[in-house]
């Protein structure tokens, strides 16, 4: 068993300078500054476009979500000839459990605040990394629906954010909310009683 | 200088930041979205100055002994 011992043991990995250069240091602040005010704008625009104006998705006279419903309905139908716009048969049984449930009244709240409010994180820079994710996971979920138009590159672009999240906020709030806050694993002086805030 | 005032004031400026986002949105939505970048990043750019040279030199002033 000496060899699963010998696989298995705990070793650091490091990585190599210019992946730590990209995601770790703050030379390239302005390069990510770049990609978030991209990107912040992107889900700005939808977002706003279901939060507000005449063919927005919430608040609206009547049930909300039925543009939502109807994206859901196209999405799971299954036409007679060629390829539905959903692959995998799990996601298919997900979104008629929402559409049977009448989860669109509700859930078209959840991704227009979601996108409007992601995009504004994104720019000014505020735990940019969990807004880049939120984004990459609506994408993704577009994706699986069967939307592809800008989700493949808004989806790398946001995953590369998450993974520059040290330094991605670097010339936004982050550069001072992160120290403050922390992290689940080192927490800050907020979280801290040992350590003052000044 | 008032510590709390410094840091409401780079509160203040990264609202501004935000503010000035959903007003470009609204104002130029997707007409031109190379021209849509130039007043959001002048503010992004005034926040960030304002974070660099005041409010830090403020919060951490007494740590160099300013």
């Amino acid at each position: 068993m000496a060899f699963l011992q010998r696989t298995f043991e705990k070793r650091d990995l490091r990585d190599p300078g210019f992946i730590r250069a990209i995601f770790s240091n703050t030379w390239l602040a302005p390069l990510w500054l770049a990609a978030r005010l991209y990107l912040g704008y992107q889900w700005l625009i939808a977002g706003s476009h279901k939060v507000w104006g005449e063919n927005r998705w919430i608040a609206v006279s009547g049930p909300d979500g039925l543009a939502l419903r109807s994206f859901w309905q196209k999405a799971i139908a299954i036409p007679e000839q060629g390829k539905p716009p959903i692959s995998y048969d799990w996601y298919r049984h997900f979104l008629t459990f929402m559409l049977d449930h009448e989860w669109y009244r509700w859930f078209s709240w959840v991704i227009a605040l979601g996108e409007t409010v992601a995009g504004i994180l994104l720019i000014v820079g505020a735990f940019a990394g969990l807004a880049a994710l939120a984004g990459a996971f609506m994408n993704f979920n577009y994706l699986l629906a069967g939307t592809a138009a800008t989700n493949p590159v808004l989806f790398v672009i946001a995953m590369l954010i998450f993974f520059g999240w040290k330094v991605a906020g670097w010339i936004g709030v982050d550069r001072w909310l992160l120290p403050t806050l922390g992290t689940p694993w080192q927490p800050g002086p907020v979280f801290r009683a040992d350590a003052p805030l000044e | 200088m008032n510590k709390a005032l410094v840091l409401v004031g780079g509160v203040v400026a990264w609202a501004v930041v935000a503010a000035t986002a959903i007003l470009v949105v609204f104002n130029m939505g997707e007409k031109n979205q190379v021209l849509m970048f130039l007043p959001i990043l002048a503010v992004v750019v005034a926040a960030w100055f304002i974070g660099e040279l005041v409010t830090q030199r403020v919060f951490t002033g007494h740590e160099k002994g300013v």
